[in-house]
């Protein structure tokens, strides 16, 4: 067993699963594969299993969310030291792993984030783009840090921190984005950010279409809200 | 109010009531998340006599049409009612996450174990 465990949470991905897991194989030696089929119901599970890396298959659909806790409890059960989460849709260059790890080092983080607009070679729609502006506002007045882009599914985290997020209400079930930055820090872990290369997705479906993103703007109010009155112990 | 109303309302409530029973009985309803609709059964039944204490207290309240405070009481309860199911329906989803992560676990942990026993 290795120290650092990739997980890559994967819904419905067959088209892209096996050459995300090409290139991580080929990237990142140093870390074992795990991939978290999420009630994914075409060939993403055979497709992982022939290219002989770890799956979990959760039965139903959970959320992006839940299916990458299950990867921190596995990671936390196993003894890994490291994780490093990467989507299932080839979105991100696994060779920037390497400025995670490296930013980690130097840093002396506990999470550092993945950012694709430290590099700028990425695109989103104009209400996201508002939802967004506002709430890495919020989470710089809280953590005086500046995140640029809080829901990169392209992190690193230790050990402290992902099995602190893979106890039961830790993590949302959906997206996790300024919250999740807001509630670690609250809990002393040092959250940083690192450039990342992105690859140009082809035919990529946005996560926000719709009234979604109205919605998903009033869900993150409240869970900024919360952050901020909760009490932890 | 005129008695046909009072006897229409009374029923309504009556028949709610012992709908609710009837599901208890035969297993389809949960008692205790049947208690709040039950409640919600008494209190149309009550109602059918409602006017008899609901109008002095609507005219004290400045209420000028009675029936709009019944409507009121009514709607406090529905609205403790779907409240007190979206609770319950949180608390489920919660429970559902964690057994099915469990189970994705569990489901790893006896793959290993029957690799295992075919190596040997």
């Amino acid at each position: 067993m290795k120290s650092y465990l990739i997980i890559i949470p994967a819904y419905n991905e067959e088209n892209y699963i096996a050459k995300v897991l090409i290139d991580v194989k080929k990237a990142t030696s140093y870390a074992d594969v795990l991939v978290v089929s999420d009630g994914s119901n075409d060939n993403t599970v055979e497709i992982a299993k022939q290219m002989g890396v770890m799956i979990l298959d959760i039965p139903c659909n959970i959320g992006y969310g839940g299916a990458v806790q299950t990867g921190f409890r596995f990671a936390t059960e196993y003894g890994y030291d490291h994780v490093i989460t990467i989507d299932g849709d080839a979105q991100h260059d696994p060779y920037s792993a390497r400025n995670l790890i490296d930013m980690m080092s130097s840093e002396e983080a506990d999470v550092v984030i993945g950012s694709r607009f430290l590099e700028g070679t990425y695109k989103m729609g104009i209400a996201r783009k508002i939802g967004s502006w506002i709430f890495s506002v919020i989470a710089r007045l809280y953590t005086k840090t500046r995140f640029t882009d809080p829901t990169s599914g392209f992190q690193l985290l230790n050990r402290r921190v992902f099995s602190y997020l893979s106890n039961a209400d830790n993590y949302p079930l959906d997206y996790p984005d300024v919250n999740i930055i807001m509630a670690l820090h609250k809990m002393k872990f040092k959250v940083v950010e690192s450039p990342v290369k992105m690859l140009e997705k082809p035919g990529g479906k946005s996560i926000h279409s719709g009234l979604a993103p109205l919605f998903y703007v009033v869900r993150m109010f409240l869970a900024i809200l919360m952050v901020l009155i909760r009490k932890e112990n | 109010m005129s008695i046909n109303i009072r006897i229409l309302i009374f029923i309504v409530g009556l028949l709610i009531f012992i709908m609710i029973l009837e599901l208890v009985r035969k297993r389809k309803f949960r008692e205790e998340l049947s208690v709040i609709w039950l409640i919600i059964g008494v209190v149309i039944i009550l109602s059918s006599f409602a006017d008899l204490i609901i109008d002095p207290i609507a005219r004290k309240l400045g209420i000028y049409y009675p029936p709009a405070l019944v409507i009121l009481i009514l709607s406090f309860f529905l609205i403790s009612a779907i409240l007190y199911f979206s609770i319950v329906v949180s608390d489920l989803k919660t429970k559902n996450k964690e057994l099915i992560q469990k189970i994705a676990l569990m489901e790893y942990k006896l793959n290993q174990a029957y690799k295992k026993d075919e190596g040997a």
